[in-house]
C-alpha cells in the first residue's frame, strides 16, 4: 500500500518542483525587467488569485497589487499579532479575511517588512506557500539592492534620524554626508493622508496626493523629503530660518485646496509640526502626525493643521501630560501678550482674563477696567493678532481658558 | 476751447505737454503730430529723434481753469516711434506692457492712491517758503486756514476732470494734507496721478500758496508719502500671499523707482510711520505693505506704503504690478504678518524672519535695482538705463553739494 500510495506522490512532487522553479524562474525575469517589488507582486497575485500587499519595516506601501473591486486594510501593522517576530508567517486578524496571512520579508537577519497576501473567498494558502514564499524572498533581494544603492542609503538615514538614532548633530551630519545628502539647518515636518481612499485605488490615489503635496511644499531652500509611513506620507521640508517655516506652515494649509486645483477628487487631512532644527526633526513629525490625528478627530479632517495653532488639543489628546508641559502650553499662549504689556504698559492679559471672568461680556468688561467699550474691542483685536487667537472660535476659547487656568493655579 | 494740450511724461515723470489748436485733434487722434524726442530727458536716442505722440482719447478732459480767459483741454498720449511702434523709453507705453504681461496671473488688478503734500505760504517775492499757515494735525478742521480752502477746491476741480476724490484731510504735519482717490484700473490710476500733481500745484496758486510733493520738505515733521493700495478681485486668498511675498522680495529693487530723489531717503526713517523694513503687516501703520482685514464684503486690499509722489507714476506702477506678478508666478510667500511696530526690530529677529532693510541712499537703491533683474525686465533696458544715468548724476550732484548741516557741524569744530 504504501508503494501504492508512493508512486502516484513522487510525480506530484516533481511536478510540484517543477511548477516551483517554473515560477522562481519566471520572479527572476520580472525582476531583471527592473520592475521591482511592484511587478513581483503583481506577477504573485495573478498566479495565486489573491490581493497582495507589500511594506517595508516602516509600514510604507512598497506594492499593492491584485485587489480587484476587493478592498484590503491599507497597512497590516495593527493586523499583526502582538508576538509577531518576523521569522514565520502569521494569520492576520483581518475581519472578513479569516485565510489572510502575512509573510516576513527577510535577507539573512535582516528584517525588511512583510508581504500581505488577502485570497479570494475560502481558498486557503497552503497550497500556494511555495510561491509566496519564493515571492518574499525575491522582494527581499530587491530591498536589500535598494538599501545598498543610493536611494535606499539615503533613506536609510532619514530612517535613523527619525528613529532618533544619531547621538549627536556632527554624527548625523557626518553620515549624510557620507551617502550624499545635503542637511539644512531646520525642517518643518508636514504629515499628510488620503481620507477614506478606496483600498482598490489607494496606490494611484496616494501617488497623486504625494505630487500635490510636493507641488505645493515646493521648497526654495532645499529638496523637500518625503517619507512614507502606513497609509500616509510626511515632508520634511527644509527651513534654515523661521521665516522658511512660516511659509512652509502656510503652504501646507493650503495642500486641500491644491487638491482641489489639481481636480483631484479626494479629501486629505493633515498637520504640520513646529520648527525643529535637524537632529530633532523628530519631534517635527511626532507632532505633525499628532495634529493630523487632532485635525481628523476635533475639525472633521479636510484640512492640514499647524500643531502650533491647536492651542489646548495637543495636551487633551497625549496621554501622560505633566504638569510641566501645561505650563509650557500656558506659557506659549500668554507669554506674547506679557511681552506686549511689559513693553507697551498695556493691560492686554488683565482684559483677557477679566473678559472670561465676566462671561465675555463687553460692557462689563468695560466697567470692570473703567475703559470704553471700544477699548475692550480694540484689546482684545490686538490680543487676537500678537497671540495668534481668534477670540470668536471656541477652540481658541477653550485654549485660553486653559491657558489662564493653568497660570492661575500656578500662581 | 481752442487749445488742447498733447501730455505725456518724461523717464522721471515730469509732466511734458504739445498745444494744439482743437481744429488739429483729428490729425492727433490719427498719430500725425510728432514732437522732438532728442530735447526729452531719457529720450535721446540719435536715430529716433522724431517721436509720434498718440493721444489716449479715454483720457480727454478739460481743465478747471482758464489761461488768459481760454479754455484749453489735456489729453494724455503714448509715445511712438515713426513706424508706430510703442517707443520704449514712453513710461506709459512700459506700463501697458507690463500689465498686459501681468494679465497671465492678475486677471483683476485696480489701484487705488492717498498721496500727500504740503501747502506752504509764499514769501514777500512770491517764491515758495516752507512756512504753513495752519498749526493742524490729523483730520483737524480749521474753517479759516487757506490749506484747507485750496485743499477742498483741489477736490472739487478733481471731480469736475473726472477723477472722484474718496476722502481728503490734514494729515499729521503742519500744511500737510492728504488726498484719497478711489481705486480704477492701474493705467487709469497712474494717469490720475499726473493729473492731480498738477491740479494740486495749479490751485495752491490760486490761493497763494506753494504745494510740493517733496518726499520729505522739513526734518522735524512728517514727510509725505504715496500710498498705493491693489486691489486684486475675489482671488484665491493664497494667491494674495503671493503676491505680497513678490512686493516684499523685490522692495530694494523697486525702491529706487518709488523713490526716486535724494530726498526720498529722508523720509524712509523709522519716524512718522515711513518703512524702513520689507515686512508686512495686517495693521501696522510703518510697515512696508499692509494688508488690512476685509472691510464690507471686499476682499482685502494689498496696500504699499513706502513710495511718494516725486516718483514716475507710470513707472512706479510698473515695477509694483512686476512685483506683484512675480510673487503669483512663482508663488513666493510672505512669512507670518507681523504686529506691532516694526521699528523696534532687533538684528536677529530680522536674520530670523528674512527681513531687509530698505536702501537707505538713493545710491543703494540704484544698486538694488541693479541687481533686481525682474524689476529691471519691467523698465526695458531703455528706460533702465536712462533712469540710472540721470539718477547716478543727480546723486553725484548731492554728493559733491556742501549742505548747511555740515556747516553747522563742522565749520566751527575743525
Amino acid at each position: 500500500m504504501q508503494d501504492d500510495i508512493a508512486v502516484p506522490v513522487r510525480p506530484l512532487r516533481r511536478d510540484r518542483s517543477e511548477a516551483l522553479l517554473a515560477f522562481a524562474e519566471a520572479l527572476a525575469r520580472v525582476a531583471a525587467s527592473g520592475g521591482g517589488a511592484q511587478a513581483l507582486a503583481g506577477h504573485l497575485a495573478a498566479a495565486i488569485d489573491a490581493a497582495v500587499l507589500v511594506e517595508d519595516a516602516q509600514w510604507r506601501h512598497l506594492a499593492v497589487a491584485g485587489t480587484g473591486e476587493r478592498a484590503i486594510p491599507p497597512s497590516v501593522r495593527d493586523l499583526l499579532p502582538k508576538d509577531a517576530d518576523g521569522e514565520e508567517s502569521v494569520a492576520l486578524a483581518s475581519p472578513g479575511m479569516p485565510r489572510a496571512r502575512a509573510y516576513p520579508l527577510r535577507a539573512g537577519e535582516a528584517r525588511l517588512g512583510w508581504l500581505s497576501v488577502f485570497p479570494t473567498g475560502t481558498r486557503s494558502l497552503e497550497e500556494r506557500t511555495g510561491l509566496i514564499r519564493l515571492t518574499a524572498l525575491q522582494i527581499a533581494v530587491e530591498l536589500s539592492r535598494d538599501a545598498g544603492g543610493g536611494r535606499g542609503r539615503r533613506r536609510g538615514f532619514w530612517d535613523r534620524l527619525l528613529a532618533r538614532a544619531y547621538e549627536d548633530p556632527l554624527e548625523a551630519r557626518e553620515d549624510a554626508q557620507a551617502r550624499g545628502i545635503a542637511l539644512a539647518p531646520g525642517y518643518v515636518a508636514v504629515a499628510v493622508e488620503g481620507e477614506g481612499l478606496d483600498e482598490t485605488v489607494a496606490a494611484q490615489r496616494n501617488a497623486e496626493i504625494r505630487r500635490v503635496c510636493l507641488d505645493t511644499l515646493g521648497s526654495r531652500t532645499g529638496d523637500v523629503v518625503v517619507v512614507e509611513r502606513g497609509g500616509g506620507f510626511f515632508f520634511l521640508v527644509p527651513a534654515p530660518l523661521e521665516v522658511d517655516a512660516a511659509n512652509a506652515r502656510t503652504a501646507a494649509t493650503m495642500i486641500p485646496r491644491g487638491m482641489h486645483r489639481a481636480g483631484l477628487d479626494v479629501k486629505v487631512v493633515g498637520g504640520v509640526g513646529r520648527h525643529a532644527e535637524m537632529i530633532g526633526v523628530a519631534r517635527s513629525v511626532d507632532e505633525a502626525h499628532e495634529a493630523m490625528i487632532i485635525a481628523r478627530r476635533m475639525f472633521g479632517g479636510g484640512r492640514v493643521i499647524p500643531y502650533d495653532d491647536l492651542g489646548v488639543y495637543p495636551l487633551l489628546h497625549r496621554t501622560g501630560a505633566t504638569r510641566e508641559d501645561w505650563r509650557t502650553f500656558a506659557t506659549r499662549v500668554l507669554d506674547p501678550l506679557r511681552a506686549y504689556d511689559d513693553k507697551h504698559q498695556t493691560e492686554l492679559v488683565r482684559t483677557l482674563k477679566l473678559f472670561f471672568d465676566v462671561g465675555q461680556n463687553i460692557k462689563e468688561a468695560a466697567a470692570k477696567l473703567n475703559v470704553h467699550r471700544h477699548t475692550v474691542f480694540y484689546r482684545l483685536r490686538q490680543i487676537g493678532e500678537i497671540g495668534r487667537l481668534d477670540l470668536d472660535s471656541p477652540h481658541d476659547q477653550l485654549t485660553v481658558r486653559a491657558a489662564l487656568a493653568v497660570d492661575e493655579l500656578d500662581g | 476751447m481752442r487749445w488742447v494740450r498733447l501730455a505725456f511724461v518724461d523717464v522721471l515723470g515730469i509732466e511734458k505737454s504739445v498745444s494744439i489748436p482743437v481744429s488739429e485733434l483729428d490729425r492727433a487722434l490719427a498719430g500725425n503730430v510728432t514732437f522732438d524726442g532728442g530735447s526729452i530727458d531719457g529720450f535721446v536716442r540719435g536715430e529716433e529723434i522724431d517721436m509720434v505722440l498718440r493721444p489716449d482719447a479715454a483720457t480727454f478732459t478739460v481743465l478747471p481753469w482758464t489761461t488768459d480767459g481760454q479754455v484749453e483741454a489735456r489729453v494724455l498720449c503714448d509715445i511712438e516711434t515713426p513706424d508706430g511702434t510703442p517707443f520704449e523709453g514712453d513710461p506709459r507705453s512700459t506700463l501697458k506692457r507690463v500689465l498686459e504681461d501681468a494679465g497671465d496671473v492678475l486677471q483683476t488688478l485696480r489701484a487705488g492712491l492717498e498721496v500727500e503734500f504740503y501747502l506752504f505760504a509764499l514769501d514777500a517775492d512770491g517764491m515758495p517758503s516752507t512756512r504753513t499757515s495752519d498749526a493742524g494735525s490729523y483730520f483737524d478742521f480749521s474753517a479759516s486756514d487757506r490749506g484747507e480752502e485750496a485743499r477742498l477746491a483741489t477736490s472739487v476741480a478733481l471731480e469736475a476732470m473726472g477723477i472722484p476724490v474718496s476722502s481728503a484731510h490734514h494729515e499729521h504735519g503742519a500744511g500737510q494734507h492728504e488726498l484719497d482717490l478711489a481705486a480704477a484700473t492701474v493705467l487709469a490710476t497712474a494717469d490720475r496721478l499726473v493729473t492731480v500733481r498738477g491740479v494740486v500745484k495749479r490751485i495752491a496758486e490760486r490761493y497763494g500758496l506753494h504745494a510740493t510733493f517733496m518726499p520729505k520738505p522739513l526734518e522735524a515733521q512728517a514727510g509725505s508719502g504715496l500710498h498705493i493700495y491693489f486691489a486684486l478681485g475675489e482671488i484665491d486668498e493664497v494667491v494674495r500671499l503671493h503676491a505680497v511675498a513678490g512686493l516684499l522680495e523685490h522692495a530694494a529693487g523697486f525702491t529706487a523707482i518709488c523713490n526716486p530723489t535724494v530726498n526720498s531717503y529722508k523720509r524712509l526713517v523709522a519716524a512718522w510711520d515711513a518703512p524702513v523694513y520689507t515686512v508686512w503687516s495686517h495693521h501696522s501703520a510703518n510697515a512696508l505693505v499692509r494688508v488690512p482685514p476685509a472691510f464690507g464684503g471686499e476682499p482685502p486690499l494689498i496696500e504699499v506704503r513706502s513710495p511718494d509722489a516725486a516718483c514716475n507714476p507710470y513707472l512706479a506702477m510698473a515695477v509694483l504690478v512686476e512685483a506683484l506678478a512675480d510673487g503669483v508666478r512663482t508663488r513666493s510667500l510672505p512669512g507670518d504678518p507681523f504686529t506691532g511696530s516694526t521699528y523696534e526690530l532687533g538684528d536677529r529677529f530680522r536674520a530670523e524672519h528674512g527681513i531687509r532693510q530698505l536702501p537707505k541712499s538713493l545710491r543703494q537703491a540704484l544698486a538694488a535695482l541693479e541687481e533686481d533683474l525682474v524689476i529691471r525686465g519691467a523698465l526695458g533696458d531703455h528706460i533702465y538705463h536712462a533712469f540710472r544715468d540721470a539718477k547716478l548724476a543727480e546723486y553725484e550732484r548731492y554728493r559733491r553739494a556742501v549742505h548747511p548741516w555740515e556747516r553747522e557741524a563742522y565749520l566751527r569744530t575743525f
